[in-house]
Formats: C-alpha cells, sequence, structure tokens
C-alpha cells in the first residue's frame, strides 16, 4: 500500500516536472527566416485583436452585416478585405488620412448605435458607411507594415484576424433567430457603443 | 504496484552513453537535394501564398477544368527553373509577386469562370516564375535534376491536393450548403487579393 503511494507520488512528481519542462521550452528559431516569417505573422495576427477600438469595431461588422441580411451578410466578408486594404495601402505609402484615431473610435460608437437600434439602411449606404470606416482601420494597420521584419506575414496575419473578427461577429448575428437573442445582440450593440464613445472621447483627449 | 528505479537509472545511463547519429533526415544522404528542392518551396510565403491560392481557383472550376494542372504546372515549374538557372532570369520580385496574389484573389473573389485555356496559361505562367525564383538559391554543388525533381514533385503535390481539398468542400453545386460554402471560398479570395493589394502597395512605396 505505502509502495503504491510513493509510486503514486514519484509518478505525480515526474508528471509536474515534464509539464514544467515543456512550460519554459522555448522555440530553437534555428532558421531566421521561418521566425521572421513566424514573428510577423503573430503580431499582424495580434494587431486588430491588441486594439479594442479595431476589436468591437469589426465584431460589429459581422453583427450588423448579418441582422441586415442578404445581399450584406455575403458581400461583407468578400469586399471588406479588400477595401481595408485600399486604407493600408494609403498607410504604407504614409498618406494621410484626416483624424485617424477618432474615425476608429467614431466608427465603434455608429457601428454599435446601429446593431443596437438594429438600423436597417439602403444596402447601398450601409456599404458606404463601412467602407469608409474599413479605410480608415486598414490605414490603421498599414501604417505598420513597412516596419515589420516579414511585411507579406504580416499582412496575411491582420487580414486573416480580421476576417475571423467578421466571422465571429456573423455567427453572434445568427442569433437574431430568436427573440432573445435579439435582445442579447442589441445589448451587445450598447456595450459596443458605450466603449466607442468612450475611445471617442479618448482620441478627442476629453478623457486620460 | 512496485517500480524499481537502480535498474531503471543503470538501463537509461547506458542507453545514454552509446548514442549514434539517427540520420533520420534523409536530406544528410545522397538523395537531399531530391528533399531541398521539394522542401525550399515550403520555406517560401510567396511560394505557400501564390501555390495555395492557384489550386484553390483550380478547384473552384471544378474538376474537369482544374485537372490539366496537375500536369502543366509541375511542367511550369520545371520550366521556369531551367531557364532561371540557363538564363539567370529574374523573374520574380516583390511586384510581380504582389500582382499575382492580387490577380488568384480577384479571380477567386469574384467567382470567375474563366475558361480551361485561360487557367492552364495563368497556372504555368506562375510556375514558370516561380521555378526560375527557386532556382536562384540552387547552389553550385547542388545536383540540380534532383533538386529539380523534388520542385516538380511538390509543385504536383501542393496543386493536386489543394485543388482535391476545394473540390471536397465545394461539394455539388445542388448541395443544400453548396451557397455558403462558394461564399467562404469567395471571402478566400478577398482576403488574398487584400493581401496583394497591400503588397503591391508596398512594393511600389519602397
Amino acid at each position: 500500500m505505502i509502495d503504491t503511494v510513493r509510486t503514486t507520488h514519484r509518478l505525480v512528481l515526474a508528471l509536474v516536472l515534464a509539464i514544467a519542462a515543456l512550460v519554459v521550452a522555448q522555440p530553437a528559431f534555428a532558421h531566421e527566416q521561418a521566425a521572421a516569417a513566424g514573428g510577423g505573422l503573430v503580431r499582424g495576427l495580434l494587431h486588430p485583436l491588441s486594439g479594442m477600438d479595431h476589436l468591437i469595431a469589426m465584431v460589429a461588422v459581422g453583427i450588423w452585416g448579418a441582422q441586415l441580411g442578404a445581399p450584406a451578410i455575403w458581400v461583407l466578408p468578400i469586399t471588406f478585405p479588400m477595401v481595408m486594404a485600399v486604407g493600408g495601402v494609403l498607410g504604407v505609402l504614409r498618406i494621410p488620412l484626416p483624424m485617424p484615431e477618432v474615425v476608429v473610435a467614431l466608427s465603434a460608437l455608429v457601428l454599435g448605435a446601429a446593431v443596437a437600434m438594429r438600423l436597417r439602411l439602403p444596402f447601398a449606404v450601409a456599404a458606404v458607411v463601412v467602407a469608409v470606416f474599413a479605410i480608415f482601420h486598414g490605414h490603421a494597420h498599414g501604417a505598420e507594415l513597412p516596419s515589420s521584419a516579414n511585411p507579406l506575414a504580416y499582412g496575411v496575419g491582420f487580414v486573416v484576424a480580421t476576417g475571423l473578427l467578421h466571422l465571429c461577429g456573423i455567427v453572434i448575428g445568427t442569433l437574431t433567430r430568436w427573440p432573445v437573442g435579439e435582445r442579447v445582440i442589441q445589448a451587445l450593440g450598447v456595450v459596443i457603443a458605450g466603449l466607442g464613445c468612450y475611445f471617442l472621447a479618448q482620441s478627442l483627449g476629453a478623457v486620460a | 504496484m512496485k517500480v524499481r528505479f537502480a535498474p531503471v537509472v543503470v538501463a537509461a545511463a547506458l542507453l545514454l552513453a552509446q548514442p549514434q547519429a539517427a540520420d533520420a533526415h534523409i536530406i544528410a544522404s545522397r538523395l537531399g537535394d531530391f528533399y531541398t528542392g521539394a522542401l525550399h518551396p515550403l520555406t517560401d510565403l510567396q511560394d505557400l501564398i501564390l501555390w495555395s491560392a492557384m489550386g484553390v481557383l483550380a478547384g473552384s472550376l471544378g474538376a474537369a477544368a482544374g485537372r490539366w494542372l496537375v500536369l502543366v504546372f509541375p511542367i511550369g515549374l520545371l520550366a521556369g527553373l531551367i531557364l532561371g538557372r540557363t538564363f539567370g532570369l529574374p523573374m520574380a520580385g516583390p511586384a510581380v509577386d504582389a500582382t499575382m496574389i492580387l490577380l488568384l484573389g480577384l479571380l477567386l473573389a469574384a467567382a470567375a469562370r474563366i475558361p480551361t485555356a485561360l487557367l492552364c496559361a495563368i497556372g504555368f505562367g506562375l510556375a514558370v516564375i516561380r521555378g526560375a525564383a527557386n532556382a536562384s538559391d540552387l547552389a553550385p554543388e547542388t545536383d540540380h535534376v534532383l533538386f529539380a525533381a523534388g520542385l516538380a514533385c511538390a509543385g504536383y503535390a501542393a496543386i493536386t491536393l489543394v485543388m482535391a481539398l476545394t473540390l471536397t468542400f465545394r461539394s455539388d453545386d445542388a448541395a443544400p450548403a453548396a451557397a455558403w460554402r462558394g461564399i467562404a471560398i469567395r471571402a478566400l479570395g478577398g482576403w488574398v487579393a487584400a493581401v496583394g493589394l497591400m503588397m503591391a502597395g508596398l512594393a511600389f512605396a519602397s
């Protein structure tokens, strides 16, 4: 009995040590090019996720697209990355846009309010609103591109991350099928709009 | 259960005391240049994106149109490799790569039903350019025949696998899920086009 307990303890200790060794292990990165590509990819993937204003606006775009239904729900994921890339090119070329931080914060406010109010604009008008915001979001990402160790990997990363955020929004937007889900989404829109208000005030220097 | 640690420790010490080189990587043997040729494109993000996009485009057009690429693409890679090695043609560059990524992305996003001849022409042109790009890294001591065979096999495998995956994913046009699957492929095209557009901007800026 005692031997069994001791053996169990030793096995647990060995397991803990093995897990600890795995946790503290670092990748070798013997291939410099692969490391640069991997670093660029991770940096690109994290860029849209690390800025809360970008993140909530992109999710709101997906939810609004789902609320609007066809054709917005399928036109959005196809065209948004390309329109955003136009803004990205402007950022790469260092062509300045007026008040980029303010417009990015405004996008969260407007898109959150549109979700909260279930705003049903004509498709063309909604597309123009989203396109303008897409250019400003793309500009912020694109400005980081030339300084990246691997611009192509960075570009792939941020386009994929943005697309996945839209997908999250579209999936959340499917809750509109149920009355309770619709209320939840509207509440989420209020939260996004509230955060947009905060970021707008922050970008205007009203709050620290 | 009773575990005897002393024999285990002795056995482990004996094993550690007489290690031999595993030679698990055939890359270190005489066929190494074949694997160098096969693996070389996989270390380049341009090749990965362009080859994958080409395979998805071929798959999205259906098996009848796409199957020609299984033959055309590896031949194009070999032609590019020979041209690049013989004449040292610097075919690829950031602007050319970006333009090709943008073109393939737009064709996918638009779900363009291009003719088979045009698909083969695009596939062959892309393969020639990427084959020449891979030739630029050929070292003098590399066995060119083995390298070329590896590159062609990698091209064949990549195009065939990606095309087959796309065909399977797209499923039958009459299936209920065909609509959203088609949209997913077009959305992927939008992503590819966006990356190509930004790379074109970067190439133009630098």
